[in-house]
C-alpha cells in the first residue's frame, strides 16, 4: 500500500503519514441493546468498493478527517474535515 | 598502481582495471562459477547482464551476489555456492537457497532516501535517455535510473536530469512510488533504498535474451550471445576457440561475423529444433545435433528476446524502446524432443527440468501459473527471465495449446531480488529522555526502556559482592524503605499528560471515561479508567479539573498517543467544541511520597500542605522552589504524596531542590513493589487485551447510573454475567524465587497466570497478583505457580498487602 492521501489541511501525502481509523459508523445510542453495540464494535461491513472512512494525520497536522476511498483500487475520491462537512450541511 | 587481487575459493585472482568479478574470474580461466542448489550441477556464465542466476557467488559472507554486476576490488573473498551439494555432502531434502548471516552494525551501510521527481525513467539506454531528455526539455525534473555503472552513451550534464548509476529499480507501486536500490560498490554492503515519488514513470528497461531448452543446456560454456559479446567488447576476452551457434538463421549469421572478427572459429549455426544435447562433463566439449556432432568449446544461444516489463506490475507506466517491444521480433520456435529430458534445465534457480514441466502438464496443470506453483519454476532469483519463455513453448508443444492459451505468469515486484537489510535500513531506535535524565545518570541510574523512554529502574552507586540480582535487591530495598519510612521522589515525566479544554470538555470526558467529570468540583482529582465499547480496560489515569472548562489528564507512559488520538477522534466524530493538547514533552513531573513528604515539600513552598487545606485527591497551583507548579495529592505507591508538574525547562532545577530538601530518589522497580503491596494495577502488565473492570476487582469504576459512556452497555452485561476469571493477590510459601509471568496451576491444570511477582519487605515474603478462575478467588486458597519446571506453592490473599484502610494516603 503506497497511495497518496490528500489531507484537508496539509495536502497530498504518502499514506504512511496517516493512521487508518476504519469505516465510518454511527455509534448506537445509550438506549440500544448489547447486540447493537457488539455489531457496532466488532462486525464491520468490509465494503469491497467505495466507502467513507476515518484517517488521522499522525505525521502531520494531527487531525482526524473523513476520506471517500475505493478499497479495491485505493483511489481516494474526496477528503473532508468533519467541521467543514458540518458547515456544508 | 597496485594490481587488483581478490580471493576465489582459496586461491588468488588478479583482475584488470574495469573488470567485474565475473570477467576477472573468466579471464583467469574459471569456468564453473557455482553449483545448482538442488542437483549440484556445475554452472558457468550465461547472460552477463544480471538477468540469470548462474554467476551468483558468496562475497565476504553474503550469498547470492551476482558477480557480473560486482566490480572487482582488492581484498574481496569470494566462494562459489552449493559446493557441498556438488560433492554430495548435503542431502537433497535439506537443500535451500543459501541464507545470509546477520551482519553486524558496523559491517553494513543501509540507508533510505525519499525523493520526488516529475518523471522517473527506468533504464539509461538509448530509449530511456531520449525519454529523459524530452521531458527535461519541457522543464520537468527527471530521474534516470541505470543499473550499470555507466550509461551506454556519453551524455552532457543536464540541469533537469539526475542520473542514478548502479541503481536497480525493483518495482513501481501505487501512487507512482518507484522503489530502487543504488549500490555503492566501493564499500561492502553499502546500499541505498530510493523511494522515488514520480508524476509519471517511463519503463525503458529494454529486452533481455532468454535461453533455449535442450539436454545439458546449463553446462558451462553454453552461453547467451549477450555474455559472449560483453566478454569480447567490454572486457577484451576471447571466450573460446570453436563455437556452435543455436538460433534463427538471421541472428546466427549476424553473430557469426562478429565472433570471427574476434578470432573465434564458428563451426556451425543450427536451429534449436535439431539439438540433441550439449556434450561435456564440467564444460561443454561439443554439441550433438540430429544432423551431426560438432566439436566446440563454446555453444552460443541467440536466444529469444523478451521485453523486460516485470517491474511495471499492475501500475500505469509508459513503456519505451525494447521494453515496449521495439526491435524485438516475436519469432516462434520449435523445441527439440530433448527439451523434455531430465537434463534440460528450464528453471536454473530451482533446478526444474523440462521433464518436471512435462510431468506437471500431464498431471493436468496446463497453465503456466499452475506449473509455476507446482514446480517452483520462475519463483526465485531471476524471476522467470530464463525459464518462462522456454516453459511456455514447451507447454504449448506438449499440450497442443497456443502460446496465448498457455498464458504468462503475473509479474509482481520486486523484479530483481532486494536484500532484506536495505529494506530494513539503518537500525536506529529513537530515545526519549526526561528533563532530569542526566541527574539520574549521576545518581547511578540503571536504565530500563519503557516505550521510547529511558527510565531509571533503580539507582546504584555501590559495589556489592555477589550476583547482580542481590545488588539490585539491595538498592531497591533502600529506595523502598525511603518511601515507606521517610520520603522518596520518582521522576514521572514519562507519564502521558493531556489538557482538554472547551465548552464540551466535561461532556467528552463523561463519554470516554467510566466516571463523571462534568460534576467533578474544580480543585479535585479523580482516578478513572478508559474502556472500549466491549468494556475492556484500555488505559487508566487521573483527571484533574482545573477550571470550569479545563481538565488535566494523566495516562500511562505507553498509551498517551493512543488516548490523545482516541479523544481527538470522538471530538471530531461528535463535532464537539474543545481543544486537546498533548503536554507530555512540555512538562516535567515528579512524585514525592512517604510519611515525611509533607515536611520535605513544605520547605519549598508556601502552599499549606496540611490535610485540612490540601486533602487527598486535591490539586493546587503553587510555587515550588520559586517555580510555578501544579501539585496533585495522589498516591500510587500508597503513601502520602504529591505529584509536582512544572515546565520541562525547570524540571532538573526542581528535582535538585527536592533532593536537597531531603527526598531520596527511587526508580521504577521500587515503585513496582510499593504499588503491588497496595494492589494498584498497571494497565498492560496486570491487565491484558480482554480484561474488564469486574474481573480486575475494580467494578467500582463503572458508573452504570451515568446516562451514557463508552462501554456502558457491555459493562452492564458483564456485571450480570458470572465472572470467568479474577485478578487476585497471593503470597508465596517458603521461597524468595520470583516466578513472574508463570502459569498458575490447580490440580496440575493451568487456570491462569501470575502478572506481577515481587519480594515485599512489608510482608517479608514474595507476593504477587495472578489471574485465576473464581473457584480460587477466596483468601487462603492454595494455588501452584510453575516456572522452569519448578512448582511453587502460594496462598490467595484477599486483603491489600499494605495499609488496607488507606489511612497513610490521607495522613
Amino acid at each position: 500500500m503506497s497511495f497518496l492521501l490528500r489531507c484537508p489541511n496539509c495536502g497530498e501525502r504518502s499514506v504512511y503519514e496517516f493512521r487508518f481509523g476504519g469505516e465510518i459508523r454511527k455509534r448506537p445510542g445509550p438506549e440500544a441493546g448489547y447486540e447493537d453495540f457488539l455489531n457496532y464494535a466488532l462486525y464491520k461491513r468490509n465494503v469491497a468498493g467505495v466507502q467513507w472512512e476515518w484517517w488521522f494525520h499522525r505525521g502531520g497536522c494531527g487531525e482526524w478527517f473523513k476520506a471517500n476511498r475505493n478499497t479495491l483500487t485505493n483511489e481516494v475520491h474526496e477528503t473532508v474535515l468533519p467541521r467543514d462537512e458540518e458547515q456544508r450541511g | 598502481m597496485d594490481p587488483i587481487q581478490f580471493h576465489w575459493n582459496g586461491s588468488t585472482v588478479t583482475a584488470e582495471p574495469g573488470d567485474t568479478v565475473a570477467s576477472a574470474l573468466y579471464r583467469s580461466g574459471v569456468r564453473t562459477f557455482t553449483y545448482s542448489y538442488q542437483h549440484g550441477r556445475p554452472r558457468g556464465l550465461l547472460c552477463l547482464t544480471g538477468s540469470c542466476p548462474n554467476c551468483m557467488v558468496n562475497v565476504d559472507g553474503v550469498p547470492n551476489v551476482r558477480s557480473c554486476s560486482l566490480p572487482a576490488r582488492s581484498g574481496l573473498s569470494i566462494l562459489s555456492q552449493n559446493q557441498n551439494v556438488y560433492r554430495g555432502l548435503d542431502s537433497p531434502a535439506v537443500k535451500r537457497f543459501p541464507v545470509a548471516p546477520p551482519l553486524s552494525e558496523s559491517s553494513h551501510h543501509y540507508e533510505h532516501l525519499y525523493l520526488q521527481f516529475d518523471v522517473v525513467v527506468v533504464g539509461g539506454g538509448a530509449s530511456g535517455l531520449e525519454a529523459a531528455l524530452e521531458s527535461a526539455s519541457q522543464g520537468k525534473q527527471v530521474a534516470l535510473l541505470e543499473k550499470e555503472p555507466r550509461l551506454e552513451q556519453a551524455v552532457q550534464p543536464h540541469p533537469g536530469i539526475t542520473i542514478f548509476l548502479n541503481c536497480s529499480c525493483f518495482g513501481v507501486y501505487e501512487g507512482n512510488l518507484v522503489g530502487a536500490v543504488q549500490i555503492d560498490y566501493g564499500r561492502p554492503n553499502a546500499e541505498t533504498l530510493l523511494h522515488l515519488r514520480a508524476g509519471s514513470v517511463v519503463v525503458a528497461t529494454g529486452a533481455f535474451e532468454t535461453q533455449y531448452l535442450f539436454a545439458n543446456n546449463d553446462l558451462p560454456g553454453v552461453m547467451l550471445s549477450t555474455a559472449v559479446l560483453r566478454l569480447i567488447h567490454r572486457h577484451g576476452i576471447v571466450p573460446g576457440q570453436r563455437a556452435v551457434l543455436i538460433g534463427d538463421t538471421e541472428r546466427c549469421a549476424g553473430l557469426s561475423s562478429g565472433l570471427e572478427a574476434a578470432g573465434i572459429e564458428v563451426v556451425a549455426g543450427v536451429a534449436v529444433e535439431s539439438v540433441v544435447r550439449a556434450r561435456g562433463k564440467d564444460h561443454v566439449t561439443g554439441l550433438v545435433t540430429e544432423t551431426g556432432t560438432y566439436e566446440a568449446d563454446l555453444v552460443v544461444m541467440c536466444g529469444p528476446l523478451v521485453p523486460d516489463v516485470g517491474l511495471a506490475g499492475a501500475q500505469v507506466v509508459s513503456l519505451a524502446g525494447g521494453a515496449a517491444g521495439e526491435g524485438v521480433a516475436d519469432s516462434p520456435y520449435v523445441l527439440p524432443s530433448s527439451a523434455q529430458s531430465t537434463d534440460a534445465i528450464a528453471c536454473l534457480c530451482m533446478d526444474v527440468s523440462g521433464h518436471d514441466v512435462v510431468e506437471t502438464i500431464e498431471a493436468g496443470m496446463g497453465h503456466v501459473e499452475l506449473i509455476k506453483r507446482f514446480t517452483k519454476l520462475g519463483k526465485s532469483a531471476c524471476q522467470g527471465r530464463m525459464c518462462q519463455t522456454a516453459a511456455i513453448h514447451l507447454c504449448s508443444q506438449v499440450s497442443g495449446q497456443s502460446i496465448a492459451q498457455v498464458g504468462k505468469t503475473v509479474a509482481r515486484p520486486p523484479a530483481p531480488p532486494v536484500t532484506l537489510g536495505v529494506l530494513a535500513g539503518m537500525r536506529h531506535h529513537p530515545v526519549r529522555r526526561t528533563p532530569m535524565h542526566y541527574q539520574h545518570d549521576q545518581l547511578g541510574a540503571v536504565w530500563m526502556d519503557m516505550g521510547d523512554w529511558k527510565r531509571p529502574r533503580y539507582y546504584c552507586k555501590e559495589t556489592v559482592e555477589g550476583p547482580a540480582v542481590s545488588l539490585q535487591d539491595h538498592c531497591v530495598e533502600q529506595e523502598y524503605r525511603a518511601v515507606r519510612e521517610r520520603a522518596g521522589v520518582i521522576d514521572v515525566s514519562t507519564l502521558g499528560k493531556i489538557e482538554v479544554k472547551g465548552d464540551d470538555a466535561g461532556r467528552l470526558l463523561d463519554l470516554v471515561f467510566t466516571h463523571n467529570f462534568s460534576t467533578l468540583p474544580i480543585g479535585r482529582v479523580r482516578y478513572s479508567v478508559l474502556c472500549d465499547e466491549l468494556g475492556t480496560i484500555v488505559d487508566d489515569g487521573t483527571i484533574s479539573r482545573m477550571d470550569e472548562q479545563r481538565y488535566f489528564l494523566t495516562t500511562t507512559t505507553g498509551n498517551v498517543d493512543f488516548v490523545h488520538q482516541w479523544l481527538e477522534w470522538w471530538a471530531a466524530a461528535l463535532g464537539w467544541k474543545l481543544t486537546i493538547t498533548n503536554l507530555t514533552a512540555g512538562l516535567a513531573s515528579m512524585n514525592v511520597a512517604g510519611p515525611m513528604a509533607r515536611g520535605v515539600l513544605q520547605k519549598l513552598t508556601d502552599c499549606d500542605l496540611s490535610t485540612a487545606s490540601f486533602p487527598y485527591m486535591d490539586w493546587r497551583q503553587a510555587s515550588v522552589a520559586g517555580v510555578p507548579a501544579t501539585l496533585m495529592r495522589i498516591g500510587f505507591v500508597g503513601e502520602m504524596g504529591w505529584e509536582i508538574a512544572v515546565a520541562a525547562e525547570y524540571g532538573s532545577y526542581v528535582w535538585e531542590q527536592v533532593l536537597q530538601a531531603g527526598a531520596l530518589p527511587f526508580g521504577v522497580e521500587a515503585q513496582r513493589v510499593l504499588r503491588l503491596e497496595k494492589k494498584h494495577i498497571i494497565v498492560g502488565v496486570d491487565t491484558d487485551a480482554l480484561s474488564n473492570p469486574y474481573e480486575a476487582g475494580m467494578g467500582w469504576v463503572a458508573k452504570l447510573d451515568k446516562a451514557d459512556f463508552i462501554g456502558k452497555v457491555a459493562l452492564a452485561r458483564l456485571k450480570q454475567n458470572p465472572l470467568e476469571r479474577v485478578l487476585v493477590g497471593f503470597e508465596l510459601e517458603g521461597t524468595n524465587a520470583r516466578p513472574d509471568g508463570s502459569p498458575v496451576l490447580v490440580d496440575g491444570a493451568p487456570v491462569g497466570w501470575a502478572t506481577s511477582v515481587r519480594f515485599s519487605w512489608e510482608k517479608e515474603k514474595v507476593i504477587g497478583m495472578a489471574w485465576v478462575t473464581p473457584a480460587q478467588a477466596k483468601g487462603g486458597t492454595r494455588i501452584t505457580l510453575r516456572a522452569d519446571a519448578v512448582d511453587y506453592s502460594a496462598n490467595v490473599v484477599e486483603d491489600i498487602f499494605y495499609d488496607t484502610a488507606g489511612d497513610r494516603l490521607k495522613m
